[in-house]
């Protein structure tokens, strides 16, 4: 069993669905969605957790001129992800496979592709074949956006166009520079390699542009302000299985990137913009948390607290200590793990609520619901990183570091963490309690969309007990990546080094 | 079983109550689920009395045992456990708490019975109990933060749980988000704490402090004052305290179990918790002895004028738990502890007392509009007077022996603490006051029309439920809260637990007399032996005096509210004219509820408003998308008029132009 089946099944199984009659097409890809989430788990079980280094490795030369090699491998930095992304995908299709949607064939196929594509980012060790992916897995989103969106489709599809093209742009040359200078720099043939890159540094000057180019084409993918403008349109027109992935998956491509690429590649100029990255990571949260909670639009509001929280995440890799990174990748877990279940959530209120999404037209469904009311109140509790969820362990180790390093900015964070309690709250509060909307009718959630979001509220509640389990998974490579990069967590380099 | 086994029952009972009777919602019959709740507590109550026993079979020295399951959050030096610490401390707390829980869930199966949200009700209040007894468990830092938060969750739910009141869901909502205020203060404490000493284990941090930390230094005073915000948010004092009269809001036993008897006292058990460390950061256990006196006047003072019972109940709490907080801050630890738990008896006894007058006024909570219910409820009469008396520090009853045991230690100290100890005095003058004034207004006086047809043998109903805060009409549609009203004069299972806890709250006291003998504070020392304080006890002459002095205050205190509300009725309009801005800024509460609307609340939401409505169009939507969004459609509208489906041009272009660069990297390093 190699991780390329991993990676291709849900493509083949995309392919296969369209050679099915129509109404079989959907279930056919939830089965096949099983199948990954069963692969995937299968590594997991075998993942090693004494050991730091790649797992279940493929190794293969690709383009040999170039010195691209198809390498895949799984560490402790992506193993979680890796069945992260299956789960999601899996809850997604179960959610598709319950509704109509037109040319399903072309649909399934996507939803396959934007799987593969995101594996293959998750699994490659290989610069190039990073970046491949990376860019791989935007096509199949502007077609799920662009074809199956609803409202402003055009407007967001456009803004989402642009802004990922400019950043994959930056990406794509910051990934090309890496290898051609660091070959030429060091004399060595060109390689994309991540483990060989990581023994050839480049000078501090090119570390730092490289590293903006990098940081700018991870924001934009993430986002974090002031790079989210494509954000509120491409969420509000997006079908609810295809942001519930976006939100919950392709958003953590970019901050594992963070810590797979720059952290062990560019050690010198990650410290050197570190205290730029913090800030940039802080007012994010402030502004998407403010703007989170005063939001009328619900779906909006699940939208700025995953920036809020992705840029918590960021706060955590830029702490640049083992226990802010350690943090930041259970939070990447965490974060996947709540943000789907509540754009489901929001997609049943609103069919409860006559199609609307306005906080305003909702309200009162907890007493003929309480089963939605349950599910909603664990995930909104997750939300808000409440003691005694995984989330808040995330969020402890994050701040933790952040602490640690620099005080004043743990500290004006925490002030997000008051805010996430009122939004998740304001959230809850305004659709589930208080007198029926105008325009409620009321009843429970059907078995089928239960289907779909108990298996991550199941995955919440078991990490709430055991977060040790994504901790453990992670702690060998975080602390060898410490090893390895010695000017990153040790005495700092002083900007005067260079 | 060893100790270690009863001590992880005790909280596995009552979790297993809450799911048990969530997952079985549908299915539990009738009052069954109350049962079920009430038979969690109880076994809960079993195990503590189980710990109890085992510990006291070890000698006074070995009674410290941790225990733990599996490793929670165990990374990068973090060294947390699913780990808990039974010791003297932990074990008084956990009796207190299931054993008034118990009788509070007993109450409850009567005081709830047609309520729609019966078995969630039951639910949440297993939580609850579950929650707090995490919190005293606790072994290290994040588990006792864990706890500190899930008791804050179940408060939210339990206030918020006739959730069609509006009036309810933004007291939840207000409970919540002070509550996260003290959340964050723990946390940061902690990171200070453990930045220091290594570790997020209780026993290792004591045994570190001394040896990492100098006496007051800033890094640990920064840590423990963290630390109090946590313990006045939850304690309800001055200023994160504005949430706990708006709790109200929820089921009066709610009121009693968790906003008087047990949750926000637990502010006190972790300054008693985290005495080692206090006690090397003095300024910081200044800051707690003076907030919490602040506290015990400001409550006391706006308890004199407020109308709705069950607030100035609320108000009384907070002003009990000020004594406690200037108790242990100040080193008192027993007799703080001692307090804790003598009130947890009167005022559970009172709110219990107060909903069934609440039930014989069909949901009328006001002041204004009760009278005369000594003859029409004379158990729930006879039971809110022993509450009164305890609260009010009369002898014999428990009030009296707790609370002058804190004021006696506390002048023991000599110096500034004695000007606290008088603070406590008057607070306790203003405490005989106001509990007298509420006795005499709700059961003396000419009986209101409510109070008649009880007599007549008939409870009243009222024809349109409303809600007691606005008078607005209650949704019929869920009947929350429900249709029926209970009163203990009829309700056996209110009777027993009211009965047990009039007992308690009679001899509970007699558990230390000065002189005499001194249980509680033999068992406690263990967990206090390395005290500073572990000595400082008022000599047995001066304790008695206190406690004549403490008497003679409740007596003129009860004297006084009798003159104004039963001897001269008329006096209250007159006063109330006479001193009108007093008046007016006590019943607005000091105007704290302002205060921090205007500080906090409004920048905040303008801030938000500036963005969301500002910002986000005119810099993100305008400036930064605008612009190449722009160069984008003008050349697109080119490639539509051509074609539709432009999307997947750009999809072609994009591949293209990307290999396009790539290779020109490529030549141009080769």
């Amino acid at each position: 069993m190699t991780l390329s089946y991993l990676i291709w099944l849900p493509l083949a199984f995309g392919l296969l669905a369209g050679a099915l009659p129509r109404r079989l097409i959907g279930w056919f890809s939830v089965a096949g969605s099983v199948v990954v989430l069963g692969i995937a788990a299968y590594f997991l079980d075998r993942f090693r957790l004494g050991h730091a280094g790649l797992q279940f490795r493929t190794d293969v030369v690709w383009i040999g001129a170039l010195g691209i090699h198809y390498k895949l491998g799984l560490d402790g930095l992506n193993v979680l992800l890796v069945v992260l992304s299956c789960l999601l995908f899996c809850a997604s299709l179960i959610w598709s496979a319950l509704r109509e949607w037109e040319r399903p064939r072309v649909y399934y196929l996507h939803l396959g592709l934007a799987q593969s594509a995101v594996l293959g980012a998750f699994c490659a060790q290989d610069l190039a074949l990073f970046v491949g992916f990376f860019d791989l897995m935007l096509i199949p989103f502007y077609f799920l956006l662009g074809m199956w969106g609803s409202g402003e489709r055009v407007r967001a599809t456009t803004k989402l166009v642009v802004y990922t093209l400019v950043g994959s742009f930056f990406m794509l040359a910051a990934a090309v520079a890496t290898g051609v200078i660091a070959s030429s720099e060091h004399g060595t043939p060109l390689t994309f390699v991540l483990s060989s890159l990581q023994h050839l540094r480049l000078s501090h000057f090119n570390q730092d542009w490289v590293f903006l180019c990098f940081a700018f084409a991870f924001m934009v993918k993430m986002p974090l302000v002031p790079f989210h403008g494509w954000l509120a349109d491409a969420y509000k027109s997006m079908p609810i299985p295809v942001v519930a992935v976006f939100s919950g998956i392709v958003s953590k491509v970019a901050a594992y990137g963070f810590v797979r690429i720059t952290l062990s590649l560019f050690p010198y100029a990650a410290v050197h913009f570190q205290l730029m990255m913090l800030l940039f990571a802080l007012v994010s949260i402030l502004w998407a948390t403010t703007v989170a909670f005063t939001t009328p639009d619900a779906r909006l509001v699940v939208a700025y607290s995953s920036v809020a929280q992705l840029s918590f995440i960021t706060l955590g890799i830029f702490s640049l200590r083992p226990e802010g990174i350690q943090g930041a990748l259970l939070q990447m877990v965490n974060h996947g793990l709540v943000t789907a279940p509540l754009f489901f959530i929001v997609a049943v209120l609103a069919a409860r609520a006559g199609g609307s999404e306005r906080i305003r037209d909702m309200g009162g469904v907890a007493f003929r619901a309480p089963v939605l009311a349950s599910l909603f109140l664990i995930v909104a509790l997750a939300t808000l990183a409440m003691p005694g969820s995984s989330n808040f362990i995330g969020e402890f180790m994050i701040l933790l570091g952040v602490f640690r390093t620099k005080l004043a900015v743990a500290v004006v964070a925490f002030a997000g963490v008051v805010g996430a309690a009122y939004y998740a709250l304001r959230l809850f509060i305004g659709t589930m309690h208080n007198r029926v909307g105008p325009r409620v009718a009321s009843r429970e959630i059907r078995l089928g969309d239960v289907a779909a979001i108990a298996p991550l509220v199941l995955a919440i509640l078991a990490l709430a007990f055991f977060p040790q389990f994504g901790l453990s998974r992670s702690q060998r490579t975080v602390q060898a990546t410490v090893a390895s990069a010695p000017e990153l967590f040790g005495t700092p380099v002083r900007v005067a080094a260079r | 079983m060893s100790l270690t086994t009863y001590a992880w029952l005790v909280l596995l009972c009552p979790l297993v109550g809450t799911v048990t009777i969530a997952l079985g919602f549908r299915r539990l019959p009738g009052r069954s689920a109350g049962w079920l709740g009430t038979l969690a507590i109880v076994a809960s109550f079993a195990f503590s009395v189980l710990v109890f026993a085992s510990l006291l079979s070890h000698g006074a020295h070995h009674r410290q045992f941790t225990s733990s399951l599996w490793r929670y959050d165990f990374t990068a030096g973090v060294d947390a456990r699913m780990q808990i610490l039974i010791d003297p401390l932990s074990t008084f707390m956990i009796l207190v708490v299931s054993g008034v829980s118990a009788l509070i869930h007993l109450y409850s199966i009567s005081y709830m019975t047609e309520d729609p949200g019966y078995r969630r009700y039951f639910s949440y209040l297993n939580y609850f109990v579950f929650s707090m007894l995490l919190l005293v468990l606790a072994g290290n830092f994040i588990l006792l933060i864990v706890g500190w938060a899930f008791v804050g969750a179940a408060s939210y739910l339990l206030i918020s749980f006739w959730y069609r009141r509006t009036t309810a869901t933004r007291a939840g909502l207000k409970a919540f988000v002070i509550n996260v205020v003290g959340d964050v203060g723990l946390v940061l404490g902690t990171f200070f704490i453990f930045t220091h000493t290594g570790s997020v284990e209780f026993l290792r941090v004591f045994r570190a402090a001394p040896h990492v930390w100098h006496s007051d230094q800033g890094s640990l005073v920064a840590g423990c004052v963290l630390l109090l915000v946590g313990a006045f948010a939850k304690s309800a004092q001055v200023p994160l305290h504005t949430w706990l009269p708006d709790a109200m809001e929820g089921p009066t036993p709610v009121s009693a179990l968790i906003h008087a008897a047990t949750m926000v006292t637990a502010g006190v058990y972790l300054i008693a918790r985290m005495h080692p460390l206090f006690e090397l950061a003095p300024t910081a256990a200044y800051v707690g002895a003076a907030v919490g006196c602040a506290t015990l006047l400001i409550a006391a003072t706006i308890a004199l004028v407020q109308v709705d019972i069950k607030r100035v109940i609320a108000y009384s709490t907070m002003s009990q738990i000020g004594y406690m907080i200037m108790g242990v801050s100040a080193g008192a630890y027993a007799a703080g502890l001692f307090h804790l738990m003598t009130h947890a008896f009167f005022k559970a006894l009172l709110f219990m007392a107060a909903g069934s007058i609440i039930g014989a006024m069909s949901g009328v909570q006001s002041l204004d509009r009760m009278g005369g219910f000594r003859r029409a409820l004379p158990f729930t009469f006879l039971c809110f007077l022993v509450g009164g008396l305890a609260l009010s520090g009369m002898p014999p009853f428990s009030g009296w022996w707790s609370k002058d045991d804190i004021l006696g230690t506390i002048d023991a100290r000599g110096g500034g603490f004695i000007v606290l100890g008088v603070a406590g005095y008057v607070g306790a003058f203003l405490t005989a006051l106001y509990t007298f004034r509420m006795i005499f207004r709700a059961f003396y006086g000419a009986p209101v029309p409510e109070a008649r047809e009880l007599e007549q043998g008939h409870l009243h109903h009222a024809e349109v439920p409303r809600n007691p805060l606005t008078g607005e009409e209650e949704d019929t549609d869920v009947g929350f809260p429900g249709p029926g009203h209970f009163i203990a004069e009829r309700e056996w299972p209110m009777r027993i637990a009211m009965g047990l806890l009039a007992l308690l709250a009679l001899i509970g006291g007699l558990a230390n007399i000065p002189g005499v003998w001194d249980p509680i504070g033999r068992f406690l020392a263990p967990t206090f032996a390395g005290s500073r304080f572990a000595d400082l006890h008022p000599s047995t002459s001066s304790a008695w005096i206190g406690l004549a002095i403490g008497a003679a205050v409740a007596a003129v205190g009860i004297g006084l509210a009798f003159r104004i509300w039963v001897g001269l009725p008329a006096i209250t309009a007159t006063l109330r004219e006479r001193f009108t801005a007093a008046y007016v800024f006590l019943s607005n509460k000091w105007y704290f509820d302002e205060l921090i609307d205007l500080v906090v609340v409004r920048p905040a939401l303008w801030l938000g408003g500036l963005i969301s409505a500002m910002l986000e169009r005119t810099v993100i939507g305008g400036v930064i998308t605008g612009g190449p969004v722009g160069v984008v459609r003008a050349g697109s509208a080119a490639v539509r008029r051509s074609q539709t489906g432009f999307l997947r041009y750009y999809a072609a272009a994009m591949v293209i132009c990307m290999f396009a660069v790539a290779l020109y990297f490529l030549v141009s390093s080769s």
